[in-house]
């Protein structure tokens, strides 16, 4: 029987989500689910509790949210909000609703009427990186701290704040070293393997996902067991991929997944929050401007390559450092932000001289079965 | 002869005339403007935020949504539909986007203006104004549109606090602050963008018509509270138009005048819009363009529309009499539009500012019903529906008839079904209108 630690536990974690928080729940702790990548964990673990974020399930048939949400909503917050109201999340003590995109916005005020919790916030987040836009986030972060602070009935000094920051930080350099890994050819560790930690990390508390993270990286290091070389190494961009199904379809096709952009991934642990006098503008600028989604909209730079290239120069940096040779766009069908991007994103990284694939899927197991064909006949291109 | 009968079902305002006569104008002056050579932008709906700053700055303004609209009442959406969908954006994006995108890069790759596009096409503009209001395409279309052409595009922000947060203390004013310094740094874009400064004086005055506006034209609906209803939503979608694209104009505020007047003296004289008023109905969301003679075959029933959304209404009036800054008269006026009901529907413990807005109505229009319109292409506004028809019900004991249809694509909406699940709804209205007798409900 493997030794429960490393990537044993992290695979154990994902199988089974809820478990830790539901076992710190019992002993007391209060546990804040939250939706997407922007609420700032850092200001909830300062107050000793617990982020846990709010994900779908993918092998669960949506059967009650279709009578609250249309069915041209995005399916991953339709799955999201079918299970909690099916009362999946009913351990968690509070609730976080952010405003990242308008569908995600709708849903959490639906979640705050149908599914009650003893605390929720709502976070609005502006569209631009104008100045003004950080100052009335930093504001908005403000009011979220004052309800924070009455339902943990503690201060947010800022020595709690600094300490939360430096451990989350520090969870950010772990994951970094962990993609590290990726980048040998072959890579030692795979993506689906690598989603699995990330899902962990979403689930417990971040110092129990710092020893983790120490855990795995160091087995990754000694094991000889690791992935395949395989001739396509990929990129995959998109929408939350909160199951590992498309990425051992995608890697059971023989490829090595090495680099993601999405949610789950490196958009959720890329940029740590930089020390600035005033913490909450740190944060401030963090998660609007450091944090790379397609809900955000940043300045156009004259022409359309230079525009391209304002947008999404990181891409260029994960396609060299991680020779990647082939990007596959995935994304959940209904989901406008990506939708828009595709075009985009697929000219610039064409540009690049990278072959690309889109797939647009339904969030659910059996839509995925189709996108093997095309997987398969993008492989054998790059091939 | 029937064909007359089904036109005089609906007693349509006379002043409805004199609004489709401005609308025509404005297409035809904007058209022209254009070709003359002045600037142009392509804005989206953005309720009075951006558009009273253009006009001060004597830019002129089309609305692709709304050409969106008109290409798929002139049958020229489904080309451009087509095109879009081989630009590789996928098809499930709002109707008009994709109707936006397609024309445009028609429009590029020709080098001039499609020959086949209605009322004179949108001219290639000078700054694209998106909106973040309401929803992500209306910022993520006009970004998308720099693959066609290298036009700056300038993001309105508009803040969308939760309920119970808008209520907090310093919320409304951090809230206001934001929405006036961004409305500065866009004139500042503006200046540079047109060489030219801000004739602020002219913006004042745009803003005195602006509010003056509001004020007519939600008196009026106001108006429409009386039993029979004197104003049907058809006359409410035509005369809307100026309102949301013509604002801050001498002209659209002496129509509203003229409106309210009309409508003052069928309420004194107890003349309904439709001859023998049985039910008294809200719409939810935009109506089925296409079909528009459904409401006439409902009229005959005694079927009566007497409100509809709110996000197509004047926002509720503000005295702004110690605010003489434009820009934060405009920030005041456009954050009214999305909160200006907010401590109503917290106070009544409702989940989300944009249904409560329907519970207020259906109750003080003294609603039988409501027809809700989901628009497949617009997740938006079709978003909250399921929630309104639910909370109608809990609520105030009001049935909800639920009619697909669309914005761009004319073939979802059928309306011979239609008119037999109204038939059939008929007695549901009874039924609850005797359930809510009974249970005090008015």
């Amino acid at each position: 029987m493997a030794e429960n630690k490393g990537l044993a536990r992290a695979k154990q974690i994902y199988q089974d989500r809820d478990k830790r928080a539901k076992e710190l729940k019992a002993q007391g702790g209060k546990i804040i689910g939250y939706f997407c990548i922007y609420p700032p964990l850092e200001m909830i673990t300062a107050l000793e509790m617990v982020p846990y974020r709010i994900l779908g399930d993918m092998k669960e048939a949506i059967t009650k949210a279709d009578a609250y949400l249309p069915t041209v909503v995005c399916s991953f917050l339709r799955s999201c909000f079918d299970i909690g109201m099916k009362g999946r999340y009913e351990f968690l003590d509070g609730f976080i609703g952010v405003h990242v995109c308008d569908q995600c916005e709708k849903v959490a005020h639906l979640w705050r009427h149908y599914i009650k919790h003893p605390y929720s916030h709502f976070i609005d987040i502006p569209h631009t990186v104008h100045d003004a836009s950080f100052e009335f986030f930093e504001a908005e972060l403000n009011t979220f701290r004052k309800t924070l602070e009455r339902f943990a009935g503690k201060e947010l000094s800022p020595e709690r704040l600094q300490g939360a920051i430096s451990i989350h930080n520090e969870q950010r350099a772990l994951v970094r070293e962990l993609y590290e890994l990726r980048k040998p050819d072959p890579p030692l560790l795979s993506g689906t393997e690598t989603l699995e930690i990330m899902m962990a990390l979403m689930s417990i508390p971040v110092e129990e996902g710092n020893q983790l993270l120490r855990e795995v990286i160091k087995e990754v290091k000694e094991r000889k067991d690791g992935p395949q070389k395989q001739s396509a190494r990929l990129l995959i961009w998109g929408t939350p991929m909160d199951h590992v199904a498309l990425l051992e379809m995608i890697e059971g096709c023989g490829s090595n997944v090495v680099m993601d952009d999405t949610c789950v991934g490196t958009r959720f642990y890329g940029p740590d929050v930089k020390p600035t006098e005033n913490l909450l503008k740190g944060i401030a600028h963090r998660y609007l401007k450091d944090t790379r989604c397609p809900r955000t909209f940043r300045e156009t730079g004259g022409t359309y390559r230079a525009d391209l290239e304002n947008r999404f120069d990181y891409l260029k940096g994960y396609a060299k450092g991680w020779n990647v040779n082939g990007v596959i766009l995935q994304s959940i069908k209904y989901c406008d932000t990506h939708g828009y991007e595709v075009p985009a994103v697929k000219d610039y990284l064409e540009g690049l001289g990278l072959p690309v694939l889109f797939l647009e899927h339904e969030y659910s197991m059996l839509a995925l079965a189709p996108l093997r064909t095309r997987a398969q006949a993008f492989l054998e291109m790059i091939r | 002869m029937a064909t007359e009968e089904k036109k005089r079902a609906i007693n349509r305002l006379a002043v409805s005339r004199e609004f489709r006569a401005l609308v025509d104008k404005m297409y035809l002056d904007g058209i022209e403007a254009s070709r003359g050579g002045a600037p142009t932008a392509w804005a989206m709906v953005n309720w009075w935020q951006g558009d009273p700053i253009l006009k001060a700055m004597d830019v002129v303004t089309v609305y692709p949504e709304n050409y969106g609209a008109a290409c798929a009442a002139a049958g020229a959406a489904e080309a451009y539909l087509e095109r879009c969908e081989t630009e590789g954006f996928p098809s499930h994006l709002c109707g008009y986007a994709r109707n936006t995108l397609g024309y445009t890069a028609k429009m590029i790759e020709l080098g001039e203006i499609p020959a086949e596009a209605p009322i004179g096409g949108m001219a290639k503009p000078v700054v694209l104004l998106s909106s973040g209001a309401f929803c992500d395409a209306r910022y993520k279309w006009f970004q998308a549109l720099g693959r066609y052409m290298d036009v700056p595009v300038w993001v309105l922000e508009w803040p969308t606090p939760g309920l119970k947060e808008s209520a907090m203390e310093g919320v409304y004013e951090y809230t206001i602050e934001f929405m006036v310094r961004e409305l500065r740094e866009f004139v500042a874009f503006l200046e540079r963008l047109l060489g030219k400064k801000m004739d602020w004086d002219k913006l004042s005055e745009v803003m005195d018509n602006v509010e003056q506006m509001f004020r007519v034209w939600h008196e009026a609906n106001e108006l429409r509270k009386a039993i029979p209803c004197p104003m049907h939503a058809r006359d409410f979608w035509t005369c809307m138009v100026p309102c949301l694209y013509m604002s801050g104009e001498k002209e659209s505020l002496q129509a509203y005048r003229e409106l309210y007047d009309e409508v003052k003296q069928r309420v004194d004289g107890k003349i309904g819009a439709v001859a023998d008023e049985k039910y008294r109905l809200l719409f939810a969301e935009l109506p089925p363009w296409h079909s528009m003679r459904f409401f006439d075959s409902l009229a005959e029933r005694g079927w009566n529309f007497v409100i509809e959304s709110f996000a197509y209404h004047p926002p509720l009036p503000l005295d702004l009499a110690g605010v003489s800054d434009p820009l934060e008269r405009i920030a005041r006026y456009t954050y009214q539009v999305l909160a200006g009901r907010f401590h109503s529907a917290l106070r009544a413990g409702e989940a989300s500012g944009m249904v409560y807005p329907y519970l207020e109505w259906a109750r003080d229009y003294k609603c039988d019903g409501a027809m809700l319109h989901p628009l497949i292409s617009c997740r938006t506004a079709t978003f909250y529906l399921m929630h309104a028809r639910d909370r109608l019900m809990e609520s105030l004991k009001v049935p909800s008839l639920v009619i697909e249809g669309d914005i761009v694509d004319l073939r979802v909406f059928d309306q011979t079904q239609a008119l037999n699940e109204a038939e059939a709804f008929v007695e549901t209205m009874e039924h609850y209108r005797r359930v809510r007798e009974k249970e005090g409900l008015g």
